[in-house]
């Protein structure tokens, strides 16, 4: 025993210093980092928890330790907990549903949640009055009639990525089925349902692979309504309030609600120093200090509810309940959650129609070529995409533009069949060779866009280029004025892409720039939640 | 001349000390052993009174990793001393897998409660599925199983508030304890006496359509009740857990206890099941945990601290010091377990 023991801690020893060494290479990028300690806790966690960061950076001052932060949706997170191995010491997603299901070889402990906050319409104060949702109890089936009749759009996160879509979307199921007691395997069968709700998700104006982004967009926007937080829907309202804009008044559909428990749990890869680290992190959190700080950012967290001298944060003229018995729908088992989630990526959702623009200039001869290639194979190719619940739906649109100075083709595939996977062998066959011009590219692809009826698909283009782009802003910009459609340009930035020229790019459509240089397959992953 | 004899002497006396001192620990060296234990014991064995005793009393240091009582005793036990499952059916399930252990023992007991909110407790005793006598709730299972399975809503039972129908919240029945015996409990419910074999077929549909109604089902007893504590009365309404878990809770977090004490509520089946904690020792040096784990102190400190009823401890009369109100002092209405058999048809169709 004691021998094996021994054994164990050399073993351990020696694969230590390996992944040290790996960690110089290729390690995931943290998206924030919080205080300057030579002791990590790299936490992989849900975008909602980003406005906890000052609260974290306390503990982390104090302690003398650096939190490094990893923003994902929370079923990509649950994606995370299957790979072999996980490269973080804790996970923070929205909901324990998502930490359970993924944490198929227990290797989470000391789970614990954080704070509550349930999933909301956040509508329009004005839109939401006329609507006739201000003052009383509202229901799935209500809000559904305003979007069938065209009175309501509003914007949601990808139900297969992120926890407060997959909550939305699951409670929007249980309203077109009659609310029954619990969904099963047999009701996704029924076409009728399927008819509903492709309609009900038709009126989604914008998607996203996570919850505080749907916000940053909603807050850019200019949009109608959002699916999102009540804690969320606290923060945008302070930051309209704070631009003299109209705030959002908050429905808490009572037939269809959803709680998320946030639950903050340790990946044991057997090391004491990091758990004794981690569980004064939960301690810190968990104090009754914290919990009061946590819950002034608009968390219900405690147990004896929310506080008196709190009650300024839960304002009832947003429509905010301090006092409701959140009572929430039951989720599925987890066969039939995966099944309704399957069914929302392949047939349900507003079809995508992503234009993806693609760098073969010489400088991506190589190894970023092979990644180019590599990570276009885990999307295109159907069984790859499965995995993370990124394939390709029936009535979606892929088309491809090879570029370098030029554009090099165009290429263009419908549906998920063979067409698709044959895209998958042009960006295999195609040479590198020449300059760069995103931006010609990216007019080509507007030019293709204009061909379709927009109103049906989630348009998108998808940037990835590695170098200074030679070319002209304006000349896209003028394109995308006189198109006048709303399609964000998101960019993949690659090698030395200059990210000041995607940032541009990104904030002139409303998009996002996605940092491909530590993990290529991970940004195409990540950006193919916002279409 | 002779005070240099003396220190030297006295040196000798020291050193030959010493040795003695040194021989003698070690011989009594701590004996590591390890197995597998159901997570609501990790508290008591984490429990540094309780550990030190062990240490200084019996020489003994417990090493565990937390698991299933079924896949614990079903699955490979290689390399394992013992194993701490929270029922007796699992001792039956090693021995059909395994042979008879070395030796087993029950170290201690806690009944099956359900936890609930005082507003569902007060409705559920008007709508006469539970019952008050003497400050202790008592719930009928026949009642509570027809108001479930004729598709009640809280609101036809007075909660307007809550959404959906009545149902007990539980863990998964397939992956752990709780909500297996839970399960079990049902199964005797609706057979109307104890589940067998025999008569386990008829109910088997009925069963599944209740649980079938829960959707969703937690996998660790730890995380259910912390979620009824935490996600509040609209979320989990009525959960089935351990009588120790509440007990423990109390004791753990005085303060927090004492804020929430006025509205937790713990109702007792009528009639209930015991969750036995059998331990089961798979090899000579896991033996000396039997002894262990019976010792008085420990035994004290188990239900004193952690809620589980000891055989000294059976009939509690000092539990106050809980602070915890309703706590039955003894339980006559017990229904046993179904077997071994039953529970594998049982678990089979809910699986």
């Amino acid at each position: 025993m004691k021998r094996f023991k021994r054994m164990a801690a050399l073993f351990l020893a020696v694969w230590m210093v390996l992944t040290l060494f790996a960690g110089c290479g290729g390690d995931t990028q943290a998206d924030t980092v919080l205080g300057s300690g030579r002791d990590v806790l790299r936490i992989l966690s849900g975008s909602e928890n980003a406005e906890l960061e000052p609260i974290l950076e306390t503990f982390a001052d104090k302690e003398g330790v650096r939190i490094e932060m990893t923003y994902q949706g929370s079923i990509d997170i649950m994606h995370a907990l299957g790979e072999e191995e996980i490269p973080y010491d804790a996970v923070w997603p929205a909901s324990s549903l998502w930490l359970q299901v993924g944490d198929t070889e227990h290797r989470i402990q000391h789970a614990e949640s954080i704070s509550i906050t349930p999933v909301v319409f956040g509508i329009r104060k004005s839109l939401a009055e006329s609507l006739g949702f201000v003052g009383k109890e509202v229901s799935v089936r209500d809000l559904l009639q305003a979007i069938e009749s065209g009175g309501l759009r509003f914007c949601m996160t990808s139900a297969t990525q992120s926890n407060s879509g997959a909550s939305a979307y699951i409670g929007f199921l249980y309203a077109l089925l009659g609310n029954p007691e619990v969904i099963t395997a047999e009701d996704l069968q029924n076409e009728d349902l399927k008819t509903q709700m492709k309609a009900l998700l038709s009126g989604v104006d914008r998607s996203s692979g996570s919850s505080e982004w749907l916000m940053d967009l909603f807050l850019e926007g200019g949009y109608d309504a959002m699916v999102n937080y009540e804690c969320l829907m606290i923060e945008a309202n302070r930051e309209l309030e704070a631009r003299g804009e109209e705030p959002l008044y908050v429905v808490y559909p009572y037939d269809g609600l959803s709680l998320a428990d946030s639950p903050l749990g340790y990946v044991d890869n057997g090391d004491d120093g990091k758990e004794a680290l981690f569980l004064k992190l939960q301690e810190y959190l968990l104090s009754a200090d914290t919990q009061n700080e946590i819950q002034r950012t608009g968390r219900r967290s405690g147990y004896t509810g929310i506080s008196d001298e709190n009650r300024d944060v839960f304002r009832e003229d947003w429509g905010l309940q301090p006092d409701r018995v959140l009572s929430p729908i039951k989720m599925p088992a987890a066969d039939v959650l995966f099944e309704c989630l399957n069914l929302y990526q392949t047939e349900l959702k507003k079809p995508s129609l992503t234009v993806y623009c693609l760098d073969y200039s010489g400088s991506m001869s190589g190894e970023g070529n092979r990644q180019l290639v590599d990570a276009m194979g885990q999307i295109l190719i159907q069984e790859n995409a499965k995995k993370n619940f990124l394939q390709a739906s029936e009535r979606e649109v892929n088309v491809l533009i090879p570029f370098n100075g030029g554009v090099i083709a165009t290429m263009t595939a419908e549906g998920n069949g063979s067409e698709l996977e044959n895209l998958y062998a042009e960006v295999e066959a195609q040479p590198v060779g020449g300059g760069t011009d995103m931006y010609t590219a990216a007019v080509a692809g507007l030019e293709i866009l204009k061909g379709y009826d927009l109103s049906q698909y989630t348009p998108a283009i998808i940037l990835l280029t590695d170098g200074q782009s030679s070319g002209s802003l304006y000349d896209f910009e003028a394109a995308y004025d006189e198109m006048g459609a709303e399609i964000p340009v998101f960019s993949i930035m690659f090698g030395d892409a200059d990210e000041s020229q995607l940032e541009e790019l990104a904030q002139y459509t409303n998009a996002r720039v996605f940092d491909g240089r530590e993990n290529l397959t991970e940004a195409f992953r990540t950006v193919k939640g916002y279409t | 001349m002779k005070t240099k004899y003396i220190g030297l002497g006295i040196l000798a006396a020291v050193v030959v000390a010493a040795v003695a001192y040194v021989g003698i620990r070690q011989s009594r060296q701590v004996t590591e052993i390890q197995g597998y234990v159901g997570g609501e014991k990790i508290g008591f064995l984490e429990d540094t009174e309780v550990r030190d005793i062990l240490r200084e009393r019996y020489h003994l240091s417990i090493d565990y990793a937390k698991a299933g009582s079924i896949e614990m005793v079903t699955g490979d036990t290689e390399g394992q001393d013992f194993l701490f499952p929270s029922n007796q059916t699992a001792l039956e399930w090693y021995e059909q897998a395994h042979g008879s252990p070395v030796k087993s023992e029950i170290i201690f007991n806690t009944p099956i409660v359900l936890y609930t909110r005082s507003a569902v407790a007060d409705a559920l005793v008007q709508a006469q599925i539970a019952s008050e006598q003497d400050g202790v709730y008592y719930v009928d299972m026949q009642k509570l199983t027809e108001a479930i399975e004729s598709g009640k809503t809280w609101a036809d039972i007075g909660l307007p508030q809550l959404y959906g129908s009545v149902t007990v919240g539980t863990t998964d029945p397939v992956k752990s304890n709780s909500g297996n015996m839970f399960a079990g409990l049902l199964a005797d419910t609706l057979c109307g006496g104890v589940a067998d074999e025999g008569n386990i077929g008829a109910v088997l549909p009925r069963l599944q359509a209740i649980f079938q109604k829960l959707g969703y089902m937690e996998s660790s007893s730890a995380d259910l009740f912390d979620q009824f504590l935490k996600t509040g009365m609209g979320a989990k309404p009525l959960i089935a857990g351990y009588e120790s878990q509440l007990l423990e809770f109390a004791v753990e977090n005085p303060d927090t206890w004492q804020q929430i004490s006025d509205d937790i509520v713990m109702l007792y089946p009528t009639p209930t099941v015991w969750s036995s904690h059998v331990y089961l020792a798979l090899d000579e040096a896991g033996t000396a945990g039997i002894d262990a784990l019976l010792d008085e102190e420990v035994q004290r400190l188990a239900w004193e601290k952690h809620g589980f009823r000891t055989g000294l401890y059976d009939t509690p009369s000092d539990a106050e010091h809980f602070g915890v109100s309703g706590v039955a002092d003894t339980l006559t209405q017990v229904a046993p377990m179904p077997d071994a058999n039953t529970m594998e048809k049982i678990l089979e169709a809910l699986g």
